[in-house]
């Protein structure tokens, strides 16, 4: 149990390196958004989701309406239903490790990417290891926005490249993800789900052009599956 | 703290706990194998990754922030490719924005 514990929190490494940076910049933007310290922190300790937490503070500093708030940040986090079965499957089980009920709330995208990398190199799927690796990623996420609200709305200001280099932190990480993952026979999913995403957020939002393009590419995969099970 | 935003964050973290944690009790045992469900669930995985990786890079080209992300882009290749490293290719990737970023401005 120890030892798998410590080989998920060794996988969740560089999703740390990642979130520690962001969630600094999302504490930096929350109090720059009329936030204190404290809301900011118990956002990222109850949401714990990296684009609806920055969504939230723009809609609370537009002053947008409660329920108005709610279905746009309920609809950008619907994504998530896929990946607990997703990653179950991925890791060859039925039924996940004990616990499901606590740390299924941290299967984050970046969780689930660096979750499904481990499986694919053999890494087996137990309570030790989801534990492991949630709980670091979820420490870091909750720490790096402490210190960014702690360290106010102009911690950065004087860094201008160190801020833009932080900002696309997620994006490497979600990059090098997908290579790590990855392989030939997927490549019309990545196209599918690539194509969906662009198409649909230029032809109507943001969120429709996530849920759409992964939806598009897991129907993708469904049928090219299919192919290869005949 | 103020009620509302307590009240926004607490209701929108507690469809964030529904959406990730009771999926899982949907009774994948019976499921078959080779199943559209089990295809589907199988293909999620890549196809969610691409799709965050577009979806966050879409603001950089619509930000005129195009160069940078690019290069960036390239790094996490240039580093990922001979090293088969999650950390090293991020935090290059991050480091050349960064620069690419202060070159350009």
């Amino acid at each position: 149990m120890a030892q798998d514990f410590r080989r998920g929190a060794l996988i969740g490494a560089p999703i740390v390196l990642g979130y520690f940076p962001i969630a600094f910049s999302f504490g930096v933007a929350a109090t720059k958004a009329g936030l204190s310290p404290i809301e900011a922190v118990v956002m990222s300790l109850l949401m714990y989701s990296g684009a609806a937490q920055f969504m939230a503070i723009a809609l609370i500093a537009a002053g947008a309406g409660f329920w108005i708030s709610v279905a746009t940040l309920v609809g950008m986090s619907l994504r998530h239903v896929l990946y607990g079965p997703s990653m179950l499957r991925a890791g060859g089980q039925s039924a996940p490790p004990k616990g499901a009920l606590a740390w299924g709330f941290g299967l984050t995208d970046e969780v689930f990417g660096a979750g499904l990398g481990a499986f694919a190199r053999g890494q087996a799927f137990t309570g030790g290891f989801i534990w492991g690796l949630t709980l670091v990623s979820y420490a870091a996420w909750v720490g790096g926005t402490a210190v960014g609200a702690l360290a106010g709305a102009s911690a950065l200001a004087a860094w201008p490249a160190v801020d833009a280099g932080l900002s696309f932190m997620l994006t490497a990480l979600f990059l090098a993800l997908l290579l790590s993952i990855m392989q030939r026979a997927e490549l019309p999913v990545i196209a599918a789900a690539l194509v969906g995403t662009v198409g649909l957020s230029f032809a109507m939002s943001p969120t429709a052009g996530i849920m759409g393009g992964m939806i598009l590419g897991a129907l993708v995969g469904t049928v090219l599956g299919r192919r290869d099970a005949v | 703290m103020r009620f509302e935003i307590f009240s926004l964050i607490a209701v929108v973290g507690a469809f964030v706990w529904a959406f990730r944690a009771l999926p899982m009790r949907l009774d994948l045992a019976r499921m078959p194998e080779k199943g559209a469900l089990a295809r589907f669930f199988a293909a999620t995985g890549v196809a969610a990754i691409a799709t965050l990786f577009a979806a966050s890079m879409l603001p950089e080209f619509a930000g005129g922030r195009s160069l940078p992300a690019l290069i960036g882009s390239a790094a996490v290749l240039a580093v990922y490719l001979p090293s088969r490293s999650v950390v090293l290719a991020t935090l290059a990737g991050a480091a050349a924005y960064g620069a690419g970023f202060a070159f350009l401005a």
